[in-house]
């Protein structure tokens, strides 16, 4: 059943063209890192379902948003002003962090294409101390949003279109290359062809199923 | 006094549903008649999951014109959400309530006959407000422990017209099933849209099962369709129990991981296999069906193929098989690879004819064993006819026996009707 959750646009910060920050009036609306919103703009039937950007103690709520070339509402939410209202539904989803792996402190390895970035930026945000390596996918190094937010230590580009990230490659190949504990907890979130090839990739590599954690963008 | 007639089609939450209503319908100044009769009142329950129930719904809606056009008509249910304002521009139905306010139907019909002027949007909203039904249209009882979804599976409509899932509380679930135990119903059928992600405060829905099992009462419980979302080996012992029928229908949807993940499903093949293994070693003969969606979107010959291999693999006593349509507003509506109805044609036929065949040995395999037959119909040769704990058609060839009641029976044979029902004697 659709609600109308009315919440007021407070601005948009443009990352790149076609990249874009959505910051929202919260209104009190709780959820858990990892988590997706549906989102269209108020009065309109079209919605979408975007991952919140923003960390659960953020005064707004964030949307991570790539404006899709044959696309209807990402071309919208760009065009919009602040003070305009959008309707929201949610938060809903499973993509979260289980009270064993936040407990027993469990290595994380977050893996990310383009805007799949959005969930783990509101999991880092979250909750602090989080065991986690976080290998982002772009095609371009400066497409690498919100990189300042992480602990350097931990985060690793791969653009596959310039050599302007930390590691010139797709995702896949990089996680190829890489030796992992056969504990760890994996979450992938992105395009369907990066979370097929990861998980299989991972697999080989001795992960359990079990393990293995995805929320795919189409 | 006011004829009313009610229709149910799809899910068995619908049954539950109009079960609900009609019981209070009935207690109230208007007597219940067969759908196909001349009624006053038409209530529709309806299905939207897929292109065909929205025509079934369709159907049944003009279906009500011809039988009394002047009837009050007020159709409600997944279809009547989904298409609220385009229904509501039809000449031919007189209310259309979403699912948030089906429960108001009786106050709505009430109100309408003292000429009030309402709106069914006017009302409160309460998913959970049914009355435990005395008199339904079922041997079994359905129980509504839950509502809504947040899976967002890319084909399914669901989400969008049952709502944000939510759990009925335990306790008013427990009264429900004492109460139709005391009406004298055998057998509880739990269901829900998303029954797996059952969560009111302490229970879950394992926690939940292990206490309705406590009820005291000569009385089984069955669970409905479900999805495949991590139950633990605790869970599976819960079979062990008596009361718990040795039979679930879990959606598969597909064989091929690259669909699943296309489809959003949270599991991969792997892990349902697992879990198939251990549902059939968990009970004797367990009877474990599934639904089967083909043609969906970028569904290859070999997605296809890897669809059959598992089904073959796990030998599922039935299988339902759903053509994929497009349901507007969903995720895989603006996916690529569209296949034309001629292949799902094609490919439902071949799972529909696994399916038989796995049904048809499954179904002789139970020859010579025990069964426990819940009767709910005298069939025409005074025969009794029902269905065993495995969820398995029965005729116990005897005359004289009475419905609702359990019989302990053998298996002695199997006639393959539209689909092989086993024939039984008395032990």
């Amino acid at each position: 059943m659709q609600q109308n959750n009315l919440h007021r646009l407070h601005d948009i910060c443009h990352l790149t063209d076609s990249t874009y920050i959505l910051r929202i009036e919260r209104n009190n609306l709780e959820f858990q890192p990892g988590q997706h919103i549906l989102l269209g703009i108020a009065g309109t039937y079209e919605q979408r379902e975007y991952s919140i950007y923003s960390g659960t103690d953020d005064t707004y709520l964030e949307v991570l948003v790539k404006e899709v070339e044959d696309g209807i509402v990402s071309k919208k939410l760009k065009r919009m002003k602040p003070g305009e209202m959008l309707n929201i539904e949610g938060p809903v989803g499973f993509f979260t962090l289980s009270q064993e792996v936040l407990e027993q402190k469990k290595k994380l390895l977050f893996v990310a294409t383009g805007t799949g970035i959005a969930p783990f930026h509101s999991m880092i945000k979250s909750i602090p101390d989080l065991n986690y390596s976080l290998i982002h996918g772009t095609r371009y190094g400066h497409e690498s949003y919100g990189q300042s937010d992480y602990d350097p230590e931990r985060y690793i580009c791969c653009s596959s279109r310039d050599k302007t990230g930390d590691y010139q490659g797709r995702v896949s190949a990089y996680l190829k290359e890489q030796q992992f504990d056969a504990d760890t907890y994996c979450y992938f979130c992105g395009n369907f062809n990066m979370i097929k090839d990861a998980m299989g990739i991972m697999e080989q590599k001795g992960i359990s199923q079990e393990k293995l954690h995805t929320e795919v963008y189409f | 006094m006011k004829k009313v007639a009610f229709k149910t089609l799809g899910c068995r939450l619908n049954l539950f549903e109009t079960d609900s209503l009609a019981s209070e319908v009935s207690k109230a100044a208007y007597e219940i008649v067969d759908f196909g009769k001349e009624a006053d009142v038409y209530v529709i329950n309806t299905c939207t999951v897929t292109n065909q129930s929205d025509h079934k719904s369709r159907q049944v809606i003009k279906q009500t014109q011809k039988l009394n056009k002047d009837a009050l008509t007020i159709v409600t249910g997944c279809m009547a959400t989904n298409y609220k304002e385009k229904l509501e521009q039809n000449d031919s139905i007189d209310y259309v309530v979403d699912n948030n306010h089906k429960t108001s139907i009786l106050s709505l019909i009430d109100a309408h006959y003292k000429g009030e002027i309402v709106k069914p949007d006017a009302y409160e909203t309460d998913l959970f407000a049914y009355e435990a039904a005395e008199k339904t249209f079922h041997t079994r009882a359905m129980i509504k422990i839950q509502d809504g979804c947040d899976n967002f599976c890319t084909f399914c409509i669901i989400p969008k017209v049952r709502g944000r899932a939510v759990s009925r509380s335990a306790d008013a679930i427990f009264e429900n099933i004492k109460k139709v135990i005391g009406f004298g119903f055998k057998e509880v059928v739990l269901t829900g849209v998303n029954l797996g992600r059952y969560q009111y405060e302490d229970y879950d829905f394992e926690a939940l099962v292990e206490a309705i099992l406590d009820i005291p009462g000569d009385f089984r419980v069955r669970i409905s369709s479900i999805e495949p979302d991590g139950y633990t080996d605790s869970f599976f012992r819960l079979f062990k129990h008596p009361k718990l029928c040795p039979h679930m229908h879990i959606c598969l949807q597909s064989g091929s991981d690259e669909i699943l993940l296309k489809m959003r499903r949270m599991y991969t093949t792997r892990v349902f296999e697992d879990m198939a293994k251990k549902l059939q070693a968990s009970a004797d003969d367990f009877n474990l069906t599934t639904d089967i969606i083909v043609g969906f979107p970028g569904e290859s010959g070999e997605d296809f193929h890897q669809s059959m291999a598992m089904a073959d693999r796990i030998g599922f006593g039935h299988i339902h098989t759903f053509k994929y349509s497009v349901r507007k507003g969903t995720r895989a509506e603006r996916m690529e690879n569209h296949l034309p109805e001629s292949i799902k044609n094609e490919r439902s036929k071949l799972i529909r004819e696994l399916s038989e065949s796995h049904k048809l040995a499954y179904r002789k395999s139970m020859l010579g064993k025990k069964q426990r037959v819940l009767v709910e119909k005298i069939e025409d040769n005074g025969f009794a006819s029902g269905l065993g704990e495995h969820y398995i058609p029965i005729i116990i060839e005897e005359e004289g026996l009475k419905t609702n009641t359990f019989y302990d029976v053998s298996i002695v044979g199997y006639e393959t009707y539209e689909e092989p029902i086993l024939l039984a004697k008395r032990i």
